[in-house]
């Protein structure tokens, strides 16, 4: 009797881990062969029947990615711009979150929802508009329609909305006591609300910064110079000058962006999951 | 508090310190000149930068001019949003977009200037070859490459397989190889460069030999109906999902990786030859129709948005003048009577022979047909391409499909 | 993990604010306002000069031509929205879109919701099969669907894979449904992962004490799992609903890079088609009146979710 719970047991954690395994390829094994294909010769990356590993690996795909574009100089660009664009969501979305949630001021409400309009509102209405203000004041071409739109418009708004739900979910008491210990409104946000918000304020950064890294369709349209380009953008450049695909370098162009995140990702999961988790997101 | 004004102004300040540095204005009394182009082939652009310091030596008042590279795949959207936007370059080159840039009245008109430029030659252009870039006799751009299609050949899988290419290879020829190779070795039998299955326009290399046309001469009727256009497509149904001469739809085959027997591609296309496999050139193969033969066209003019219109045509016919265009002809098919010759041709080509060049450059551009051209190409394209999808499948029914392809595009042509 | 209760919580604020309330004077609550105003001003107005102020402008141009090699403005009134009534390729575009988006976020979801449940227990290697699931998040979307694209090809890695155990897969991206199915797999893939750690989050939330009452009074694990645990992590379902559809109503990327809309008019779904008009055909007025008939979708289907919430999240102020 009791052995066979055992068993029976041991039997249904095989099946999880092997449904698990099963689920976990389409999740994995793009990325593994992107990595892999990336160190193939070009007459390989199509061979039938795909094997993962190739018979002669080489890393001149690497080089070529940099020498066809200044691709470092793009990684830079999407680095700096996300991070910019990180800082700035983090203060906006503190402050707007924290007076949402904990200050009671005339039209409060009402600006609320109009601020919630921001993440309902698809890029692409507003993207040509938006290329003829930036055109007028004469920021087309340069990085400053991407830091702003992305600094305060979608990704800022559901910043915001996090750091309301996790404010409003926040016991007031602390807050209380700094108040009558005279600091002001402003204060009792940098000194009390700001270190408590520590776990929101992390996942709103992780997922602003991805939101900056992962900007396609807005650095399509504003930069036409390829020092200017942003990651995703110069990906879909490695064509050969009659527009013909040059698959390995778009691959090891590829890699070189998505590794890096994967790795700070795989070192940081704990806490990631952990601060989305505290955040007013969950129930 | 103190601190967070402090971030916030770093927060500035890094962004603009940042920022900084892209746009640059140049002193208005600088003629600087932008021309865009596709190529980021460093020797072109080398051969452009010296031509262009050999005007600035002779015309002070320019300070600079710069060969900014657009990537091929979006050149016409990246060239639109920069007219849309206020950036225009002040020369470009031109492909399908021209039709659109001439009928939006945005070119500077290039007869009289060149005509009145002194040595320049304006009778020595072949009238072939600025047709396309001609609007109620005056041309607006200047066809710099002619490149025909050619007909190129892997002999390596030919002789694997056993097949002898007869002497003037007729489609069904070409077909019909293509299917052996493909029997016998897995690699692809005949590939149209650059269709996939989606660049429609590439198969007037096909359907001209069958005397099929896309649109008439004005561009007014749709030309997918007629039975000549019928017999092509159905030739190249057959070929990919009966003989399976030519590979199908989301199938890779590159044939200057080795990977096709035969393939229809640009005589500029050469470069991409590596030399891992032994190959030929030919002209097109015959159709029923008899011989014929395709150029794919491009052209450079002068927008009439730049603030220094006169100067920018006067580089223009600098660029384009005798000796330039001689130099420019090791690159791009020329449009001058004089330089068309096997052998100047070859002076400057290793990959062909003075034979070949004659017998698939120089012999096929005073008779070319251009690759369809129209205005609002990308919404032409697009709509053809549509419902030319249902097409791609082995039982399609491609009259029907044909004649979808003229009601969709009817209402642009009729435009 | 915390625990906290599973209902939106006003209720803190509201109680400490009726004790605090009446020890402040006037002026503090003016100076309070007044810090209220400074605090979301960056937010507001940010909102105001990139999303309002251009959907108004967006509205002007839906009444214009617009000529962009010349520059010039033509006033046509309704002409852009009749041609939208008039458009053949509407209706194609329009069933896509249906299709993609409600495809993505019911697989999204059921998905989103089984992983969590699944990896909601402690066993060895839990951690590294919640990153896994989790690491598509993390590569940006152009990458991601480049490689999906090259593993889709008709002789690419899926069907190489399938050929090994003697399964002759489809040309999934020439055929309509295939490749329909493809942009919604690959689009649902990349993106679960966020949905299954907001679930996990939800569930981990869940008082333990409930469950094990529940078991006491012999409830069958099915009957817990809808008893219990779906009232309870309802809000959660409701905002994955939201963010999933407002996502699969903009995924523009994943459409360019792997179909271009195609095959036929298969997979062009609304955004992508706003793009081919404006940025492809140069039609700015007509793709800015496509552009507010989108927004009009997510308008409504979010204030119609919002109304539904009433009926089906249980715990909801």
């Amino acid at each position: 009797m009791r052995t066979e719970h055992r068993t029976r047991r041991v039997l249904r954690r095989i099946a999880l881990y092997v449904s698990l395994t099963v689920m976990a390829l389409p999740f994995v094994v793009p990325t593994l062969w992107m990595v892999a294909s990336s160190f193939k010769p070009l007459n390989e990356i199509f061979a039938s029947p795909p094997s993962l590993f190739s018979a002669s690996p080489t890393t001149a795909a690497y080089a070529e990615a940099f020498d066809f574009q200044p691709f470092a100089r793009q990684y830079f660009n999407s680095v700096y711009i996300a991070l910019v664009v990180t800082a700035t969501v983090l203060l906006v979305s503190a402050l707007a979150g924290y007076a949402f949630a904990r200050i009671r001021f005339p039209g409060r409400n009402p600006l609320f929802i109009t601020v919630l309009v921001g993440l309902l509102v698809p890029s692409e209405v507003t993207i040509v508009p938006l290329f003829q203000m930036f055109k007028l004041a004469g920021m087309v071409d340069t990085h400053w329609p991407l830091i702003l739109v992305t600094a305060f418009a979608a990704p800022c708004v559901l910043a915001t909305f996090v750091m309301r739900q996790f404010f409003i979910a926040l016991p007031v008491e602390l807050e209380e006591a700094a108040r009558l210990d005279g600091l002001g409104r402003f204060g009792t946000w940098w000194r009390i609300a700001v270190p408590l918000a520590k776990p929101a304020l992390s996942a709103v950064a992780i997922l602003t910064f991805l939101a900056s890294w992962n900007l396609y369709l807005e650095p399509t349209v504003y930069l036409t110079s390829p020092e200017l380009f942003t990651l995703p953008q110069a990906l879909t450049r490695f064509t050969d000058a009659y527009g013909g695909e040059m698959w390995n370098t778009q691959l090891a162009a590829a890699t070189m962006t998505v590794v890096p995140v994967v790795v700070v990702f795989l070192v940081a999961q704990r806490q990631f999951v952990e601060s989305l988790a505290h955040t007013g997101l969950k129930g | 508090m103190r601190t967070a004004r402090k971030l916030v102004s770093a927060l500035a300040l890094g962004t603009v310190a940042l920022a900084a540095g892209c746009g640059g204005q140049s002193d208005p009394d600088d003629v600087a000149l932008r021309m865009s182009v596709w190529t980021s082939n460093e020797d072109q652009l080398a051969l452009f930068n010296t031509i262009a310091d050999a005007y600035k030596a002779t015309h002070p008042e320019i300070t600079s001019i710069t060969f900014e590279s657009l990537p091929f795949a979006e050149y016409n959207t990246t060239l639109t949003t920069q007219i849309a936007g206020g950036n225009a370059p002040d020369l470009a080159w031109m492909g399908d977009l021209s039709a659109d840039l001439i009928d939006a009245g945005a070119l500077v008109p290039l007869t009289e200037p060149l005509k009145a430029t002194a040595d320049w030659g304006y009778d020595d252009l072949l009238p072939s070859a600025t047709a396309e870039f001609s609007h109620d006799g005056n041309l607006y751009a200047y066809p710099f490459s002619n490149s025909p299609f050619a007909l190129y050949v892997n002999t390596d899988l030919l002789d694997d397989a056993g097949q002898k290419l007869p002497a003037q290879p007729t489609w069904d020829d070409i077909s019909s190889i293509g299917a052996a190779v493909h029997a016998k070795t897995g690699k692809g039998g005949f590939v149209i460069n650059d269709f996939a299955y989606s660049s429609w326009n590439t198969l007037a290399t096909v359907w001209t030999g069958f005397g099929a046309s896309a649109w008439n001469a004005d561009g007014t009727q749709c030309g997918f109906t007629s039975p000549e256009m019928t017999a092509a497509f159905e030739f190249i149904h057959r070929a990919a999902f009966v003989d399976e001469s030519m590979p199908g739809p989301g199938i890779t085959a590159d044939f200057f990786a080795g990977d096709a027997a035969f393939a229809v591609a640009q005589v500029s296309r050469a470069g991409l030859l590596d030399g891992s496999f032994a190959y030929d050139v030919q002209p097109l193969p015959q159709g029923p129709a008899g011989t014929y033969s395709v150029i794919g066209q491009a052209g450079m003019g002068v927008l009439k948005s730049s603030d220094h219109t006169e100067a920018a045509t006067g580089f223009l016919a600098f660029l384009t003048n005798p000796e330039n265009a001689a130099k420019l002809a090791q690159y791009f098919p020329p449009p001058r009577t004089s330089l068309l010759s096997g052998d100047a041709l070859a002076a400057n080509n290793t990959k062909f022979s003075p034979e070949q060049l004659q017998a698939v450059v120089v012999d096929q551009i005073a008779d070319a047909v251009t690759l369809p051209n129209h205005t609002s190409p990308a919404e032409i394209a697009q709509k053809a391409k549509t419902e030319l999808d249902a097409m791609w499948n082995p039982d399609a029914d491609v009259p029907a499909v044909l004649t979808s392809v003229c009601a969709a595009i009817d209402p642009l042509l009729a435009e | 993990m915390t625990h906290t209760r599973p209902s939106v919580r006003e209720a803190p604020t509201g109680a400490s604010r009726g004790r605090a309330a009446p020890r402040r004077s006037r002026t503090s609550r003016r100076t309070d306002a007044l810090a209220g105003y400074l605090f979301v001003a960056p937010q507001v107005l940010g909102v105001l000069v990139f999303v309002i102020v251009p959907v108004g402008l967006a509205m002007w141009y839906s009444l214009n031509e617009w000529n962009v090699f010349t520059g010039d403005l033509d006033f046509v009134g309704g002409d852009n929205y009749t041609a939208a009534l008039n458009d053949p390729q509407l209706p194609g575009v329009l069933g896509a879109t249906a299709l993609f988006s409600g495809g993505v976020v019911v697989f999204n979801i059921a998905l989103g919701l089984a992983l969590a449940v699944m990896l909601n227990r402690r066993f060895r290697g839990v951690a590294l099969f919640r990153t896994l699931f989790f690491s598509p998040v993390v590569v940006s979307v152009v990458a991601w669907t480049l490689v999906w694209g090259f593993l889709l090809q008709d002789n690419g890695g899926v069907n190489g894979v399938l050929a090994m155990v003697g399964i002759d897969g489809p040309n999934w991206l020439q055929n309509g449904p295939t490749a329909m199915a493809s942009v919604t797999f690959t689009q649902v893939v990349r993106s679960v992962g966020i949905n299954m750690v907001l679930f996990l989050a939800a569930l981990q939330g869940v008082p333990k004490e409930l469950y094990e009452a529940a078991r006491v009074d012999g409830a069958s694990s099915r009957r817990i799992f809808t008893g219990i645990t779906l009232p309870l992590i309802s809000p959660t379902l409701l905002l994955t609903a939201i963010i999933t559809i407002v996502g699969a109503l903009q995924s523009f990327a994943q459409i360019a890079v792997l179909t271009g809309g195609g095959p036929g008019l298969s997979t062009t779904v609304l955004v992508f088609y706003v793009f081919q008009q404006t940025f492809g055909f140069n039609d700015i007025g007509y793709g800015s009146t496509l552009a507010l008939m989108l927004l009009t979708f997510v308008m409504l289907l979010t204030v119609v979710q919002w109304q539904l919430r009433r009926k089906w999240v249980t715990y909801e102020d």
